[in-house]
């Protein structure tokens, strides 16, 4: 994928560019907000990763204009500021996710591909399939292997969460975020629990395990 | 130029605007009783005037010119203050007691004229006198002048006038001196909050203003800018008690971080212990500091705001029943029982989100300390005040009674969860959310003790009715 980074600590976007480089991606890096702008009109990326505050042209601002200007590419932004309302404006002005600083690594990848990989499925599916595993948006019903399973509503949420982005790393972040659309951090693991259950669900009397746990990141669903 | 203080004082300016308007309602009445009292008299002696004409006419009707010259001259020697002028038709004089007629164009038609007659006064002394009079042609060629003196009335009508202007200049003075005196005793009641302000914005905060107990407006005043005052302070005082307590609070984890990295180090040098190990303890550690950052400061923006930001009207038992979705798993898997109990129908006003997060705060609590086996219970109900519930009960070990209180004070954790994970914020953080609503947080005894179970805690998050 090629990234474009604007972010005016160096030495995090020193860290930002060495992960995502080692990952297999081709990042482009802007110091500033202006810097930034010039990239973004002179090149084609997939996705943008882009601060909040810098100098010269803050990142909302930035956003606003090439959004403006017709260019669609998914925006990360990244932000000291996390409350709600600090996140809203953020996304108002055509960000399409948002992590507040400090962040894991492994969180800014797995958004990053979050990100690149929901241009790719833009168009309206009514079936999801993902390896062996089938899920019927219209008629709420998933299939392993042509079997049923029941899912609580929930549940299902969770897995066509986990069906669109099958392949990459989710987080509990995320999955909070985007299942319950909570934005706090529980102190308990209840997200893993809400995975055993739906693990148990998908993968308990088949032949292997398709939702994956990935060490320090989140989970993966493989095909 | 600028005016001496006292006149610019908004007192003073209110007693001028108002005697302005004193003063033009004053003129307004002087000017009707002038009219009333001087017109009074002029149309008095026209009246005396026309009737002497008539009486006049009527002896010459009878008795023809001569009987009117006779009595003219009778009432000429009975000093009667009428003056008459009976001339020819050619308008020489017959006799009377003026010269000549002061109308000047006379057309045959009664006639009225406005004149001075002069006069000498006891001294000798020449003195002109106003007077009025009426000329008429009689049947028989000859023309009749009956005049009066006013000089008496137009001294009348003077001496109202003067007494008009006096009275005026003495409301204008006796106006302004109580201006003054109004202006003087209020800026002598605000001088004690000018003072106040002044001090603060010096940058003492403690001034106070002085309550004279007099329970009129300024006192009301008074007494609301020392609350402000008072509340102020207190904002003030726990904005340096939150500096202080984030400073403490990150100060512990840092130093064991840096602590535990120098071991490390220092273990890795010597070529015991394992890196890896080491940096992965590392990172959580700092993943720790985090959350208890994160914590600290929206405890700490929230007291700052003192109030719960973007709130909206919500149904809090769906927001319970959203909440419970995400614990009722995890419940399970510790061998809970959980229930939620949740009254249809209630509206709430606060911020979701954090109240959301105060929720599972509270679940949170109850999870970590409920042994597998026991029960917890969320309800939201409608108290009978109109406050709105959430409450949830526990049948852990609960928390004794005098140590409720403290257990919401920020990090504070008891002796015996020591060994359990959680930075102790976790009740800080639901009490700031509750104070942020204008609600509160209440601690209570759970459901008893039951063999080794219990007496477990019920935990309650109180809103103010919507």
């Amino acid at each position: 994928m090629r990234i474009l980074i604007v972010e005016d600590d160096l030495e995090a976007a020193d860290a930002m560019e060495r992960g995502l480089t080692e990952a297999g991606n081709a990042c482009t890096r802007a110091a500033d907000g202006e810097e930034g702008l010039t990239a973004a009109r002179d090149g084609e990326f997939d996705v943008m990763i882009v601060d909040r505050m810098m100098p010269k042209m803050n990142g909302v601002q930035l956003i606003e204009t090439i959004r403006r200007e017709g260019d669609q590419t998914p925006v990360l932004f990244l932000s000291a500021l996390g409350e709600v309302g600090d996140r809203v404006e953020g996304l108002k002005a055509g960000g399409d996710d948002y992590l507040v600083k400090p962040y894991a690594f492994a969180e800014l990848i797995a958004r990053v591909e979050a990100l690149a990989r929901r241009r790719e499925t833009g168009s309206v599916h009514t079936l999801l399939r993902v390896g062996e595993l089938e899920m019927d948006l219209i008629g709420r019903t998933v299939h392993r292997q042509g079997k049923e399973i029941d899912l609580q509503p929930r549940e299902f949420q969770l897995l066509e969460f986990m069906m669109r982005h099958a392949g990459q790393s989710v987080t509990r972040t995320m999955l909070l975020e985007k299942v319950w659309e909570y934005h706090f951090d529980p102190q308990t693991n209840v997200i893993d629990v809400h995975i055993s259950r739906l693990r148990s669900k998908i993968d308990k009397g088949f032949d292997r395990p398709m939702l994956q746990t990935v060490r320090g990141a989140g989970y993966r669903l493989d095909a | 130029m600028r005016l001496p203080r006292i006149f610019r004082t908004a007192p003073f300016r209110l007693t001028v605007i108002i005697l302005g308007l004193f003063a033009s309602s004053a003129l307004a009445f002087l000017a009707y009783i002038y009219v009333a009292t001087a017109g009074e008299a002029t149309r008095r002696t026209d009246q005396e005037i026309t009737r002497e004409m008539h009486s006049l006419v009527a002896a010459y009707d009878r008795a023809g010119v001569d009987a009117v010259n006779q009595s003219l001259i009778e009432r000429a020697a009975s000093e009667r203050p009428f003056l008459y002028l009976l001339m020819k038709p050619d308008q020489k004089k017959i006799s009377g007691s003026i010269e000549e007629s002061p109308v000047e164009k006379f057309t045959g038609a009664p006639t009225w004229a406005s004149f001075a007659v002069t006069d000498l006064d006891a001294q000798g002394h020449t003195m002109k006198h106003p007077a009025r009079g009426l000329q008429q042609r009689l049947s028989g060629g000859q023309v009749l002048f009956v005049g009066a003196d006013v000089g008496e009335d137009q001294a009348y009508v003077d001496k109202i006038t003067r007494a008009s202007q006096g009275a005026g200049a003495l409301v204008v003075v006796l106006g302004l001196l109580l201006g003054i005196l109004v202006s003087r005793n209020v800026t002598r009641s605000m001088t004690g909050l000018t003072e106040v302000v002044d001090a603060v914005r010096n940058g003492d905060l403690g001034a106070r203003a002085q309550l004279r107990g007099t329970r009129d407006e300024f006192d009301e005043l008074a007494a609301g800018i020392n609350e402000m005052l008072d509340r102020l302070e207190r904002s003030m005082a726990g904005h340096r008690h939150a500096g202080d307590a984030i400073a403490h609070d990150l100060r512990s984890p840092l130093t064991r971080l840096r602590a535990r990295l120098e071991v490390a180090y220092l273990d890795v040098e010597a070529g015991k212990g394992d890196p890896t190990q080491a940096l992965a303890q590392a990172l959580e550690d700092t993943d720790g500091v985090l959350k208890t950052f994160g914590a600290v400061l929206s405890i700490a923006r929230l007291q700052a705001a003192g109030a719960a930001p973007d709130p909206v009207l919500f149904d809090p038992s769906e927001l319970a029943a959203n909440i419970s979705e995400l614990y009722e798993p995890l419940c399970e898997d510790k061998g809970i029982d959980f229930a939620a109990e949740l009254q249809n129908d209630l509206q709430a006003r606060g911020n979701r989100e954090f109240l959301a997060q105060a929720l599972a705060n509270i679940l949170d609590n109850a999870v970590k300390y409920t042994p597998s086996g026991g029960a917890i219970m969320l309800r939201v109900r409608r108290r009978s005040s109109g406050e709105i519930e959430f409450s949830v009960t526990d049948t852990g070990p609960g928390v004794p009674d005098g140590d409720r209180e403290r257990v919401v004070e920020r990090f504070v954790r008891l002796e015996n969860s020591r060994n359990e994970p959680g930075a102790g914020l976790g009740l800080s953080l639901v009490a700031a959310v509750a104070e942020a609503h204008g609600g509160r947080l209440e601690l209570a005894e759970g459901p008893g003790k039951v063999g080794e179970m219990g007496p477990g805690l019920r935990v309650a998050l109180i809103l103010p009715r919507a």
